[in-house]
């Protein structure tokens, strides 16, 4: 997230309610500061006034005073009321559906976020929305309970099995702004975050008619591997891996659960992109999502081209049509 | 350690205590704030079980109906005979009757033992009927089984209240055929009158019938999905085997206490002054009966027969 | 200190302390003597507590630098969840109730014992027993759902040991049900002649509402705690979505235990403060009625606002509203208290003992927990920060700002009632220091990084976060320090420690007017009270005179 905001670790304001929550923090911070400093400075003063002078002395008594009790019941009670009432109209402002908002489908699931527009484009933990127009997103979950949260825009909404939840939000400014699942779903919980693009509606539109792409198909399905598709989740090594190694693969000879091999090939890779479960390499679980209906032909191919290229010399071995692989990516 | 002084204390008098009256207090608010806690513990299941009923009222008469009202009725009387029994032990108690309390609290036992012997046999038509909501933990029969019907054990044994409904309802109900399981899975072959009927209803009264919560539940894009509706019946097997397997629970835990009491009146230990165990006893009797008043109706009456 | 054995006002006499009174294992063992069963709480709390602590520097240290790299992701889910797990359910619910509760109820009111000794050793093998079946839970390979077991993950998707640790729950839960039930019995029937209501400390006020609170609402959990395991071995149940079951339900169920249970933690606190900060400062608490219904209206509220933790969730927006309100109203007994207890010292002759010191912080850190309490009860607002960073800095505010420094304090304050033996002042000042500044320096920040919107729960996060975690990490480490010292100077204090008199501070309670430590059963004779609570005066029987005379080291002096 850019940082553009003139205090300190202070998170951009880039929703139409997301001065609304902020001016209700400050007023909370206000309110908490005129609480605190009196009481502090009280009690300062009192321990440095009235410290013991003369062992186990003993102070006039004083009962207590039915006036101040009364005082400083209703005084927090109506300042707490001040505090309910500004919460509640916030809450209604994020919380009440628009009618006239731009309609995106989202599901969750262990660890991804899966958009749909309703113009069909489908986009992996990204989600490109035009920059002035309400967007309403219907939400549901795949497996547990995940909560797509974008503290850019002050809200977030939990997305529950077997249910819909709707979130909203009206973008204010272009930009490129942080999504977290703030609900607790399991081992790669940190892992599921994504983007929201905010784009201009000219922008937008581009990006809908799909010409957004001058890469060559290595570079497009590297984008597509780390960033669109998620794929470098499971994939990219390190502790966290729990799919096949894809580094040098190609065109090697791999052992398949349930027995027998299999030659890596372009045939295999595609397959396994949109047919994962049907030739699991030994030693993984068959836990990758179909990722059919999600890729486009072009994607995919580019996304082949990608794998090959992290294996130097695949496009000799095979002599497959791809783009010249660049080495050490 | 500490020791009790026995030399000038009331019998049953313990080392805390001053005197007998502070005591027997201390003991009965104490069993009191049990109960409340035990409360406390049912109320979550009948929370469960309302936010169910409510969501899918029709699946839960279904599943109901399928509950025989004779055996929770007869279970319901036997308890009530019995917390007149235990009252009565403690009236013996009281009055320092040995004899008299010792057939009471044998008695409450012997109508304890009744009631989970009719629940007995209830689980074990439900198993043989493949009612256990749980997958493998029904009875396991193949199309042989069925075919050959000679199941003898099982005839012997199991009450086949369903079948008999289902006759004197008419031919309508064919679905109720029994039908193989062979890996005991929850199975619900009784069709879906209750469903039916409450779309007959919409249609001639135009207004809505069905939850919308059952709209959901029991239909896949708008056609009526058999296997949804089964869930929904299979939710209302759960509780009930949930909340009457606690119950029961707490009338083994009862029966403990009986005998134990049964025992400490045997060599005589009651009298006009000690009573308590017998009176907290009974307490926690009562309870364990009226928690049961709650469940016969809840589980068994509500809904039944509201077609008719 | 003859001199200091004969002024004590002398219900003590010459019987053996608790402490010599048998030595074997079994008249531990089997011992109904709450002051023995409290000891045992101790030791076994502190375990707990400790390896809570340990979890938690290992979270911190985790959390130094963006990437998961120190423990891979699968281990520091377990580890913030037996974290959270360890300290909430064997740590901050038992932790005064079970230690200073047990010891100090009967002696404050006058009793021999608490009313159903032997139901009181049941509670703390019920403890063991739950804690055992936990720990080896954690040990064949621990669980991964959050302390909050929220379903459908932790019924069908989780592969770790939520079985085990959810039965270890359920078991304990029977523990804390069973010591509330004997409280609330002892409070009623086991005053000493003259012992009113209102003559009551507020530490056992604090205790009755915390009773009530745990008779009410732990069942509860238990049986949802039960039924998520019924669903886990049989794999079908209530809270399964895929066939009509409801995992918000779980969340209600949770929560209605969960909510109330945060003011099991938190409300013997506030009773300890009321005593330290009563006794410490010499003066009659301020407005004792408002104080002690305060709690009572804390314990009430409690019940009606779980919803608060569930905005988000897809409940009503309607219903967001009125947990929201309710919550506002909730927060009103809590500033009424913190008012009282700041004029409590006015006028007062305040004493900077290691007990006050903590007081004094508790004050401060629970006044920041309050508050921000009343961020995340705004709804508009809490939508932004639940479930960050910003939540996390509020409860352990509150329950380690609150329950643990509240604890701390009680610790010092009756410790050489329990032992008879002073501690090191300086090292108890020194300790106090650090764990307030440590505290602060560790969870300050993370009131910053959750509006900034740091999710909870994450192992991994942006680089742009890593700033304010290092400082939280640093503060951690003082933070363990000041927590570890008390460990070294308490065992010092066992060994070798000044003998600390009946009464070292002069005060009124009637726990003070027996031997330090006391006899088994608590009292020579039965006392009979005729005095008001929180009285320092010489006509109560205080022999002021002569402590003052007598007065060496065991009072310290003031810098």
């Amino acid at each position: 997230m850019q940082n553009s905001s003139w205090i300190p670790f202070f998170p951009e304001q880039a929703s139409t309610f997301a001065w609304q929550v902020d001016l209700l923090y400050f007023y909370l911070i206000a309110v908490s500061v005129a609480f605190a400093i009196p009481i502090v400075a009280a009690i300062f003063f009192f321990i440095v006034k009235y410290r013991e002078v003369e062992k186990f002395a003993t102070p006039e008594e004083i009962h207590g005073s039915m006036v101040l009790e009364t005082v400083w019941s209703i005084i927090p009670f109506i300042i707490s009321m001040t505090i309910f009432i500004g919460g509640a109209i916030v809450y209604f402002n994020q919380y009440t559906m628009p009618k006239d908002a731009m309609e995106i489908y989202v599901v969750g699931k262990q660890w991804m976020w899966k958009a749909q527009h309703s113009t069909g484009q489908r986009e992996i933990n990204e989600l490109h929305v035009p920059v002035g127009r309400k967007i309403k997103l219907t939400m549901t979950t795949e497996d547990v309970l995940h909560d797509f949260s974008i503290p850019a825009f002050r809200t977030k909404a939990d997305v529950v099995p077997g249910r819909y939840t709707y979130l909203w939000f009206e973008a204010t400014k272009p930009g490129r702004y942080h999504l977290y699942c703030a609900e607790y779903c399991g081992l790669n919980h940190s892992g599921m975050v994504g983007w929201i693009n905010v784009m201009e509606q000219r922008d937008f539109d581009n990006w809908l008619a799909g010409n957004t792409s001058s890469q060559t198909p290595v570079e497009m399905g590297k984008d597509l591997f780390e960033n669109k598709l998620g794929c470098a989740s499971c994939h990219a090594g390190g502790a966290n891996q729990r799919g096949a190694k894809l580094e040098g693969i190609f065109g090697k000879e791999v052992k398949l659960v349930g027995g027998g091999s299999t030659i890596v090939n372009d045939d295999y890779l595609r397959n396994s992109i949109l047919n994962p479960a049907a030739q699991v390499v030994e030693g993984f679980q068959p836990i990758m999502p179909t990722f059919k209906g999600q890729v486009t032909e072009e994607q995919l191919n580019a996304l082949v081209a990608y794998i090959k290229s992290l294996t130097p010399n695949a496009a000799a071995t095979t002599g497959a049509p791809a783009a010249p692989a660049p080495m050490g990516n | 350690m500490s020791t009790h002084d026995h030399e000038h204390h009331a019998p049953g008098l313990q080392h805390q205590f001053e005197d007998m009256k502070q005591q027997e207090e201390s003991v009965s608010i104490g069993m009191w704030m049990f109960l409340v806690q035990e409360i406390m513990f049912f109320g979550g299941l009948f929370t469960a079980y309302l936010v169910f009923r409510f969501r899918y009222p029709l699946a839960f008469a279904e599943g109901s109906n399928h509950l025989d009202a004779f055996w929770g009725g007869l279970n319901t009387l036997v308890l009530i005979v019995s917390s007149l029994t235990m009252a009565l032990a403690v009236y013996y108690a009281q009055k320092g009757n040995r004899n008299l309390q010792v057939i009471m609290i044998v008695l409450t036992m012997v109508f304890g033992s009744v009631f989970l012997g009719v629940k007995v046999i209830e689980y074990t038509d439900k198993y043989n009927s493949g009612l256990v909501p749980v997958t493998g933990w029904n009875k396991r029969t193949t199309e042989a089984d069925l075919k050959g019907g000679a199941d003898k054990k099982e005839k012997a044994f199991a009450i086949p209240f369903i079948e008999t409904r289902a006759e004197a309802a008419g031919g309508e109900h064919d679905s109720h055929a029994k039908k193989p399981n062979p890996h005991g899975e929850f199975q619900w072959n009784y069709g879906s009158a209750l469903v039916d009927y409450g779309l007959k209803k919409e249609k001639e009264t135009g207004k809505p019938f069905l939850t919308e919560s059952e709209k959901i539940g029991y239909f896949s894009n708008g056609v009526f999905d058999p296997d949804k509706y089964r869930d929904k019946i299979r939710l209302f097997y759960f509780i009930y085997f949930v909340m009457t397997g606690l119950h029961a629970l707490h009338m083994i835990v009862g029966l403990g206490l009986m005998a134990w009491l049964l025992w400490k009146a045997w060599i005589g230990t009651f009298s006009a002054e000690y009573f308590a165990p017998v009176e907290m006893s009974g307490l926690y009797w009562h309870f364990v009966d009226i928690v049961w008043i709650f469940l016969f109706p809840l589980l068994y009456l509500l809904g039944r027969h509201f077609i008719h | 200190m003859q001199t200091q054995d004969a002024i004590s006002a002398g219900y003590g006499g010459d019987k053996p302390s608790y402490l010599t009174n048998g030595s074997t294992l079994k008249s531990w063992l089997l011992t109904k003597d709450h002051k023995r069963i409290a000891i045992m709480y101790l030791i076994s709390v502190s375990v707990f507590f400790f390896m809570g602590g340990i979890y938690a520097a290992f979270i911190r240290l985790e959390l130094l630098t963006p990437a998961s790299d120190l423990l891979e992701t699968a281990t520091y889910n377990k580890v913030f969840t037996q974290h959270g797990i360890l300290m909430i359910f064997f740590f901050l619910i038992p932790a005064i109730p079970a230690i200073l509760g047990n010891f100090l109820l009967p002696l404050m009111i006058g009793a021999k014992d608490l009313a159903l000794p032997r139901i009181n050793l049941l509670s703390l093998y019920i403890y063991w027993v739950g804690g055992i079946l936990t720990l080896y839970a954690l040990m064949q390979g621990g669980v991964d759902t959050g302390w909050t077991f929220y379903t459908p993950y932790s019924t069908t998707f989780s592969n770790s040991f939520v079985m085990a640790v959810g039965l270890g729950i359920f078991i304990n839960g029977f523990s804390s049900i069973l010591t509330g039930l004997n409280f609330i019995v002892t409070i009623h029937t086991m005053r000493a002649p003259g012992m009113t209501w209102f003559r009551l400390p507020l530490f056992v006020w604090a205790h009755y509402a915390t009773s009530l609170v745990m008779i009410l609402g732990t069942p509860v959990v238990a049986i949802t705690v039960l039924l998520l395991a019924i669903e886990r071995v049989t794999r079908v149940g209530i809270f399964d979505p895929a066939i009509g079951g409801d995992p918000i339900l779980f969340q209600h169920l949770f929560w209605f235990y969960s909510h109330p249970a945060v003011y099991i933690m938190i409300l013997p606190g506030m009773g300890v403060i009321s005593e330290v900060i009563s006794n410490f400062s010499r003066k009659k608490i301020f407005g004792y009625e408002f104080i002690a219904f305060s709690s009572i209206a804390i314990a009430v509220f409690g019940f009606l606002v779980w919803g608060h933790h569930m905005f988000v969730s897809g409940q009503s927006i309607y219903a967001g509203l009125v947990f929201s309100f309710l919550t506002m109203v909730v927060a009103v007994p809590s500033a009424i208290k913190v008012f009282n207890w700041t004029a409590t010292m006015y006028k007062g002759s305040i004493s900077y003992d290691t007990p006050m010191l903590y007081a004094i912080g508790f004050l401060g850190l629970f006044l920041v927990g309050g508050l921000t309490g009343l961020f995340l009860g705004s709804v508009g607002l809490t939508v932004h920060l639940t479930d960050t960073y910003f939540v996390v800095a509020h409860f352990h505010y509150v329950m380690v700002g609150g329950q643990v420094i509240a604890y701390l304090a009680g610790i010092h304050y009756w410790w050489p009632k329990m032992t008879g033996r002073m501690y090191s002042e300086f090292w108890g000042k020194i300790s106090a220091m650090l764990v307030f500044v440590g505290f602060n320096l560790t969870f300050f920040p993370q009131f910053i990084l959750g509006y900034q919107g740091m999710p909870r729960r994450y192992a991994a996060y942006p680089e742009e976060f890593q700033v304010l975690n290092i400082f939280s990490t640093a503060g951690a480490s003082v933070l363990g320090v000041g927590l570890t010292l008390p460990v070294i100077y308490f065992t010092h204090s066992i060994i070798a420690g000044k003998r600390a008199g009946d009464n070292p501070w002069m005060l009124p309670g009637l726990e003070w007017r027996t031997a330090s430590p006391p006899p088994t059963e608590n009292f020579e004779e039965m006392p009979v009270v005729t005095w008001e609570a929180y009285e320092f005066g010489e006509e109560n029987g205080l022999d002021i005179e002569s402590a003052r005379k007598a007065s060496g080291p065991s009072v310290p002096v003031q810098a």
